[in-house]
């Protein structure tokens, strides 16, 4: 008999550059998915006490989501907007629709309050019993179409609702602890909110019922009792789109334990899976299921960018040859997955290997979703710099992540010709040009990898084996750098392998990777650095949320 | 105002930053302030006092000596972050050797790298001040005698002590409206003016939106 077969998880230098970061695409591990899973499996109860709206549209609502511990209830006002002020840009002054997440069931009092400040956004003030803070505009197209075909007692068009996928899109979803709201470390705790960003995917499953809800009660007031009610299957198609700016790509470079967990947590899903030696009937049928469903969804993905239009081409031509490939294959015997894995390196491009390491999660939940609760970062303790570590070794450990950065000449303008800085005006993350504007001053701890390849140049005048605190005393400013070094020894995943002040460097590499692990799809990158995306297209509401269709309304139903 | 601790600390880490302290040291201080304001401390009150005392210092003047056991400034006063810094880094060697650290101001700062330490050790650590000290065990905080206030002549930090009934905790924090506009100013140095350029080129997004 062979012996069982060794997977390894891919490696760092493999999985963290930014081209594969940037070809990610959602799983069963996504924040979405999980959290649908839960509440159908807990079987949350879902009640709408106030929809207090007016014939303009203006007004205030209340969902309720009900846990087996507690409840939370979203708190939604509506506005009547003026065309000119619809603007996705974070720095927006009004919105279409202002959301916040409360924990619990606000009092009257508590509404009067709430609509005194989250309609001002970041202008406001939220207190310890609010969670999030969000805000969506109407895709004005879309409304108006679904608006008028409603009041008509007709339904929309289908093709019209593809096209844009959702009715509103959020253009910030904030939560721990911004603009006074609670801080994660108190909610942190609670079991529904161990995986990252379950607060801000429950905002917006609500936000979704909301919008579905908003849009009948207005083609109600223009229709009155001729007016149709949107067909259910119509409505699922509906997501909710979610513009992401600059202000998020930071964030993955911030947070690298946090990022490492979510990153090695796939990682060893992937590896579990590929080490499974045969797989059942029911599984490979799963497989090939879900696969023609993905690529129904991958054929309706549209994008303008000549990037991503680029690798939308390859990854059509990825599905061809995967179909091709399954066709012909037994998935059966003989490890099938990793199989299909190390063809996929030869045959595919990276949005097609990522697209195949996702699918082949699908079918073994047993051995994948407890994962999800390795994913947060409650390592306090890999903050502290440990001093007594010798120069050697905090040396190896920048090698490690950072032995590519070395060999880079810094001096090289296009290596050096981005600085990420904060500009005055609104307070946003920003990315310049470095030799054409006067922002050096003003840069942001966000470029590793120069940091690390200055640190190592300057380690290697100190004696092996010193103590890296006396280094520190005389170094302060290599301090951000030291601590990251010694994170990578709980978080070998927590270092972008690239250049991010090159003259090339594309944010919305980062902006898909950590969005990805939301679960969102569809990505369309509208610059280098800002993306549109669709969440919950598909997806039960809550009325409709079952165990049957919690996990897999991700993939459309592929019509026979 | 009530704050949380997760602005508190984006605040103060921002503050440091701004008064001319490298990333590493105001990733600290963010954390330091934090801790205190958890701890019923007015963090936000001693990184105000400490910033607004050293501004425009260069740091080798504020940082302790750490030769001996006798730390001081080569300057007049010590920084508590770059002593406190000092102090978690050299955990492992104060453990079997006390130190006394001489003209530090802000002392209070000094309660977060002393917790580190004892979270470290797994024990506790004890910080004396003229008139009073505080005992830590990483995450319990206990204080005695005269507060630390603005400036200590002299702190023992030593490994080991009693732990007596700690402070409350708290999940918010509410620093005194100057403080945290001195903070604030301090932050605003880290911003880079707008030009019409970064306007146009920095966030890359349209201005409007039509679909």
């Amino acid at each position: 008999m062979n012996p069982k077969k060794e997977i390894e998880r891919r490696s760092p230098e493999t999985v963290m550059r930014l081209k594969r970061l940037g070809s990610l695409h959602q799983c069963r591990l996504s924040f979405m998915r999980i959290l649908t899973r839960r509440m159908a499996a807990e079987h949350w109860e879902f009640s709408c006490p106030v929809f207090d709206i007016d014939s303009n549209g203006v007004g205030r609502a209340v969902y309720t989501a009900k846990g087996p511990n507690r409840s939370y209830s979203l708190v939604a006002f509506a506005h009547d907007l003026p065309p000119e002020k619809r603007s996705d840009r974070v720095i927006a002054e009004a919105w279409d629709a202002t959301f916040t997440l409360f924990d619990g069931i606000p009092s009257a009092e508590d509404l009067d309050r709430l609509e005194r400040n989250v309609p001002l956004q970041e202008a406001g003030r939220l207190q310890e019993s609010e969670l999030s803070l969000s805000r969506a505009n109407r895709s004005v197209r879309l409304w108006r179409h679904v608006v008028e075909a409603l009041a008509s007692g007709k339904q929309p068009d289908a093709e019209q609702i593809d096209a844009v996928g959702y009715l509103m899109r959020t253009t910030a979803v904030y939560g721990s602890g911004k603009f006074g709201a609670a801080d994660r470390e108190t909610i942190a705790a609670r079991d529904e909110f161990d995986v990252p960003f379950q607060v801000e995917m429950l905002s917006v499953y609500l936000i979704r019922t909301f919008v579905r809800d908003l849009v009948q009660h207005i083609a109600k007031t223009l229709g009155g009792e001729a007016t149709a009610t949107l067909d259910p299957s119509l409505a699922r198609r509906l997501g909710i789109g979610n513009s992401t700016g600059l202000g998020m790509a930071p964030f993955i470079i911030n947070h690298p334990v946090l990022f490492n967990n979510w990153m090695i947590v796939r990682e060893e899903a992937i590896a579990r899976v590929r080490a499974v030696e045969t797989a059942t009937q029911a599984e490979v049928d799963l497989f090939r299921d879900i696969f023609e469903r993905s690529a129904q969804s991958i054929s309706v993905w549209k994008s303008e960018h000549p990037a991503q239009l680029q690798k939308l081409s390859e990854l059509r031509a990825d599905v061809e040859a995967l179909k091709i490939y399954i066709a012909a294959q037994d998935l059966h015997g003989d490890y099938p997955w990793d199989r299909l894995c190390t063809w996929s390196l030869t045959e595919l491009s990276e949005e097609g290997q990522e697209l195949v390491s996702s699918l082949i999660l699908e079918p073994y939940p047993n051995l994948v979703d407890d994962l999800a609760r390795c994913m947060s970062d409650s390592n306090s303790e890999a903050f502290r710099i440990d001093g007594s570590m010798p120069v050697a070794e905090v040396r190896e450990l920048l090698t490690t992540s950072f032995g590519w950065a070395r060999d880079l000449d810094w001096d090289k303008t296009e290596n050096c010709a981005r600085a990420w800085y904060v500009s005055e005006e609104k307070l946003e993350p920003r990315m310049g040009e470095r030799f054409e504007e006067p922002i050096s001053d003003y840069e942001q701890p966000l470029a590793p990898a120069r940091d690390a390849a200055t640190a190592i140049n300057v380690l290697e005048q100190w004696p092996a084996q010193s103590v890296i605190a006396d280094f520190l005393l005389r170094h302060p400013e290599h301090r951000h750098t030291i601590r990251r070094a010694q994170m990578s020894r709980v978080a070998p995943y927590g270092e972008i392998r690239d250049n991010t002040i090159s003259d090339h460097i594309l944010p919305i590499d980062m902006l898909r990777a950590k969005l990805s692990f939301f679960g969102a799809t569809h990505f369309d990158p509208r610059s280098d650095r800002w993306v549109r995306i669709c969440m919950y297209a598909g997806a039960p509401y809550p009325d409709e949320l079952n165990s049957e269709n919690a996990d897999h309304w991700v993939y459309p139903m592929v019509s026979s | 105002m009530s704050f949380s601790l997760n602005e508190v600390e984006a605040t103060a880490k921002k503050a440091t930053r701004g008064a001319g302290y490298h990333w590493g040291l105001a990733e600290e201080a963010g954390k330091a302030v934090r801790w205190l304001c958890a701890h019923g401390v007015d963090g936000c009150g001693a990184l105000a006092e400490a910033l607004g005392k050293f501004d425009g210092a260069s740091l080798s003047n504020i940082t302790p000596a750490t030769n001996s056991s006798e730390w001081y400034a080569t300057g007049r006063t010590l920084c508590p972050l770059m002593t406190g810094t000092a102090l978690s880094d050299r955990v492992d060697a104060i453990q079997n050797s006390p130190i006394r650290a001489s003209r530090v101001a802000a002392p209070n700062l000094l309660l977060f790298f002393a917790a580190n330490m004892a979270a470290h050790c797994k024990s506790v650590v004890t910080l004396e001040w003229p008139g009073g000290f505080a005992v830590t065990n990483g995450s319990d905080l206990c204080i005695n005698g005269r507060p630390a206030g603005s400036f200590a002549s002299v702190v023992r930090v030593l490994c080991g002590g009693t732990l007596g009934a700690p402070v409350s905790t708290s999940t918010r924090a509410e620093p005194a409206a100057t403080v945290w506009k001195t903070l604030n100013t301090f932050a605003h140095r880290t911003y880079a003016p707008a030009t019409e350029e970064s306007r146009l080129k920095g966030a890359g997004a349209g201005t409007t939106d039509r679909d």
